[in-house]
């Protein structure tokens, strides 16, 4: 992808792209997070009130989503959410990579909000009740095709997650790329820098039409992607420590029901 | 039966294996990179316009429930994203596919 995509402004030596720019990311959200709660104020101002916004909404969420006790999860999805926004949003600016837009960097989210929900679903009910689950509400012979299956789509969560992200923000990437390709000295803008006739009456105009369409539209589209998928993250990664925590309830609801 | 099974999966096995070798004796595997090309434009393209399909029931739909239940807009606009995501993400997976065919050389 080096043949259409420019490297960015900042590169270490011997080091990925995508590392640097994770480490910038997290640089900038550990300093906001500091200057907002250096000095807290009962009447919050300034970094603080922002920063407080943006835990509300997180906080209205959860409570939407998982429902009461929902708020204990707060520091994985707020860091995942405001994380994956930022990486999403450094890819626009030019000169800057986007982390997110390369497979590791969010394979390794995907992978961490797999575990994370296992965790969550085992701690709750234990190790074997939570196994029992997977083989779901079906008869007795079927349930270890059930359990195959509930497994593969488990493991395909991960994959998804990783790719629905990797995949938005790679291809916004490469669309623009090709717009800029397009549009410069080696596309359109070329053409009508030769001075041929053909030049002056597709060439001009067109530069002027791409760059008005990427203006006016590819980049809001892109913003508005940065702002669904790191939303759409988050709400996965709650709707899956959901199902581990219901998995439970409804065992615990099972239980005495079979009594009957 | 069986038989004429058996030699046609061999059949299938074998053929790219003996195009391989012959354009690796003719000194050339040119025929990779069109086909490359060629199966990530159609499959994407398949793919993108299936998914239209998809988004565009998910997305009338919603409008529809929204436009019948206007008090819950919000819970079914997050349905409604999270459906789209959803079937975006096949879409992605074809694009990931087509990714690999045209950019890692093979």
């Amino acid at each position: 992808m080096d043949i259409i995509e420019h490297p960015p402004i900042l590169r270490l030596p011997g080091i990925p792209d995508h590392i640097t720019y994770t480490w910038i990311a997290m640089l900038v959200l550990v300093v906001v997070s500091i200057a907002a709660t250096r000095r807290l104020a009962l009447v919050p101002s300034g970094v603080q009130n922002f920063m407080e916004m943006v835990i509300d909404q997180f906080h209205q969420l959860l409570d939407e989503v998982i429902g009461a006790g929902g708020r204990r999860y707060l520091p994985l999805v707020g860091t995942l959410g405001l994380f994956i926004l930022l990486s999403n949003l450094m890819g626009l600016v030019p000169g800057l990579a986007a982390p997110t837009a390369n497979l590791n960097t969010t394979a390794a989210c995907a992978l961490i909000v797999f575990f994370t929900y296992h965790v969550i679903g085992v701690r709750k009910q234990g190790l074997i009740n939570y196994l029992k689950h997977f083989a779901g509400p079906v008869p007795g012979p079927l349930k270890p095709l059930m359990f195959v299956i509930e497994v593969i789509s488990h493991l395909a969560r991960p994959l998804s997650l990783s790719l629905r992200l990797f995949g938005n923000m790679a291809g916004g990437h490469i669309l623009i790329a090709i717009f800029f390709f397009m549009m410069g000295f080696d596309g359109l803008l070329g053409w009508a820098l030769t001075g041929s006739f053909g030049g002056l009456v597709i060439g001009a105009p067109g530069t002027i039409v791409a760059a008005a369409f990427v203006i006016g539209f590819l980049m809001p589209l892109k913003i508005l992607v940065a702002f669904l998928q790191a939303f759409i993250f988050c709400m996965l990664t709650m709707i899956y420590i959901t199902g581990a925590l219901e998995e439970a309830e409804h065992e615990a609801h099972h239980a005495p029901a079979g009594h009957h | 039966m069986r038989r004429t099974l058996m030699f046609a999966l061999m059949a299938v096995l074998a053929v790219p294996g003996v195009a391989l070798a012959q354009a690796a004796a003719a000194g050339a595997t040119d025929w990779v990179k069109p086909a490359a090309a060629l199966a990530a434009g159609l499959g994407f393209g398949l793919a993108a316009g299936l998914c239209g399909l998809g988004q565009g029931r998910a997305a009338g739909s919603a409008v529809d429930a929204m436009a019948r239940q206007p008090g819950n807009t919000n819970r079914i606009q997050t349905a409604m994203i999270l459906g789209l995501a959803f079937i975006e993400s096949l879409v992605l997976f074809v694009f990931v596919i087509a990714v690999i065919l045209l950019f890692v050389k093979s």
